[in-house]
């Protein structure tokens, strides 16, 4: 009996000194390609490859789903009612389980010691954020809850209550905030944006159905009150049963304390600046007219 | 929890890329920091475009002011563009003003607006809520009230079934066969039953009243 020195050894050898995997270099598994079938060869030719006889299911024209040979159909027949109204035009949310943004902070695509918005995980490849298909924005899910582990300053769009509550018991800081499609265009997609040269605009406030969301505490919208925040995350905390850290004796205060104006896109950048990616520079607008704008 | 497991399975396999920082955490696990690998800006900065403003030859589309606005982003200043023209001028301005102020009102204006119009809501709840209250309230009477109406027509249509029976019983015994209730010698003799009725009526009536008066006469004189 003899046992390698090093278990794993020469796997791990063999993974340092092999090329980069890149999809260049990558091909199926012996085995796990099938070819596919040729009907009607052979011995087999003239007749029918196992279509039948004649007719539309030989020829592969069956009439549309639902359609009853001309007798009006029952999806036509029986009454319509409006659950599914306006569904082509309802503001649509991505979902972010907790569980998904465990794995993203674990594998350091998400920076927990920085404030994390849409951009963050967007870049991280967390979400797909398609804004020309009524997406607002992702909702931060409750899946994954009872493991997750970060302490986070996380800025969502919608959240809910076990997410929450799962973000505070870690002692993070959640807020659920409105962009309007223009700049979630351009949170998500920030450089060709600045390359356009065009001044960052202001964050629009919600429409009026979205308002109440925006704020209530119970939801940690961005319009609330933050005194009322506070005493919904107390509220929580009792609702949930864990003990609240007190996040301004944190070391990570000043992270955590980072919220966005409300007419702000960018963290750090205000509404009219120009960011010159070719030049590193920032444009700042002086005058009084533009100024009052962008500060209103 | 998930962060203590995966911080263990960090320390067992180091990471060569060394573009990742890596960071310390206080439990003395590695922890990954992020690290973004941002797309490369591919600029083209040493031999820039800039499109002749007067050409013929330049399309239409380079000479907008917001290919203007793109040069710059594109090359910096380099691209010789103003860079006050990347801010909308007064006029502008005041056109995006006067749009907003037409499509987004202030956050105040909203909220009164919900406010207002959860009030009428309310209301108008209210005052469905006090039509079907009022309304349950009369319920149990009128309930019963049917019930009793009911009751009434099946008792009355009872009773005259019974004296449609009890007709044709005497009109058998009168003629000695059964009658058609049609018929108008049916029809007389019930005429002339109903008038004998009523006179019996009429005279238990009038005697019932002098035994009343009788009665009452003799009692107020009494105590005189």
């Amino acid at each position: 009996m003899s046992f390698p020195k090093k278990p794993g050894g020469k796997a791990l050898d063999v993974l340092q000194n092999l090329p980069r995997i890149t999809l260049a270099n990558l091909r199926p598994e012996p085995g796990a390609r099938k070819r596919e079938r040729r009907r009607g060869r052979g011995q087999h030719g003239g007749n029918r490859s196992g279509r039948g006889h004649k007719g539309e299911r030989q020829r592969g024209t069956r009439p549309r789903l639902g359609f009853e040979g001309g007798q009006t159909p029952f999806y036509l027949a029986i009454p319509k009612y409006g659950f599914n109204e306006g569904h082509s035009r309802r503001p649509q949310y991505q979902p972010l389980s907790l569980k998904r943004l465990q794995y993203l902070i674990d594998l350091g695509r998400v920076d927990p010691t920085q404030p994390i918005d849409l951009t963050q995980l967007v870049n991280a490849r967390g979400v797909t954020i398609q804004p020309l298909k009524r997406d607002y924005g992702v909702q931060l899910v409750d899946e994954g809850s009872d493991i997750f582990a970060a302490k986070i300053n996380i800025e969502v769009q919608r959240a809910s209550e076990g997410a929450i509550a799962a973000v505070e018991r870690n002692g993070g800081v959640i807020t659920t905030s409105f962009y309007d499609p223009i700049s979630i265009e351009i949170l998500i997609r920030p450089v060709p944006f600045f390359m356009r040269g065009q001044p960052i605009p202001k964050r629009m406030l919600p429409g009026e159905d979205m308002v109440p969301y925006y704020t209530s505490a119970e939801n940690r919208g961005y319009l609330a009150d933050p005194d009322k925040i506070q005493q919904a995350r107390l509220a929580l905390a009792q609702k949930y049963g864990y003990v609240l850290p007190d996040i301004s004796r944190d070391e990570l205060y000043h992270m955590l304390a980072m919220r966005k104006d409300v007419r702000q896109v960018f963290f750090g950048l205000s509404p009219g600046w120009v960011v010159n990616m070719a030049e590193r520079k920032i444009l700042k607008p002086t005058d009084e007219k533009l100024l009052k704008y962008y500060t209103s | 929890m998930a962060a203590s497991v995966l911080c263990r399975r960090t320390v067992s396999v180091s990471f060569r890329a060394s573009s990742c920082k890596h960071a310390f955490s206080p439990g003395g696990f590695l922890l990954q920091t992020a690290c973004y690998n941002p797309k490369p800006l591919r600029l083209n900065l040493k031999d820039p475009y800039i499109p002749e403003k007067d050409s013929e030859n330049t399309p239409e589309w380079q000479k907008s002011a917001k290919y203007d606005r793109k040069l710059f982003g594109r090359y910096g200043s380099a691209s010789g563009i103003d860079p006050a023209s990347l801010w909308p001028s007064h006029a502008e301005l005041d056109k995006i003003i006067a749009e907003e102020n037409e499509w987004h009102p202030p956050l105040e204006v909203m909220l009164k607006n919900i406010e207002a119009r959860e009030k009428e809501e309310a209301e108008k709840r209210r005052e469905k809520e006090k039509i079907i209250a009022a309304n349950m309230a009369k319920m149990p009477k009128m309930v019963a009230d049917w019930r009793r109406e009911k009751r009434e027509a099946k008792q009355k249509q009872k009773e005259e079934k019974a004296r449609r029976e009890k007709l044709l019983a005497e009109a058998r015994e009168r003629f000695g066969s059964t009658m058609d209730p049609r018929s108008p010698k049916f029809l007389e003799m019930v005429a002339e039953i109903e008038k004998e009725e009523k006179k019996k009526k009429k005279l238990l009536k009038r005697r019932q009243k002098e035994e009343q008066t009788a009665g009452a006469g003799p009692t107020p004189a009494a105590p005189s």
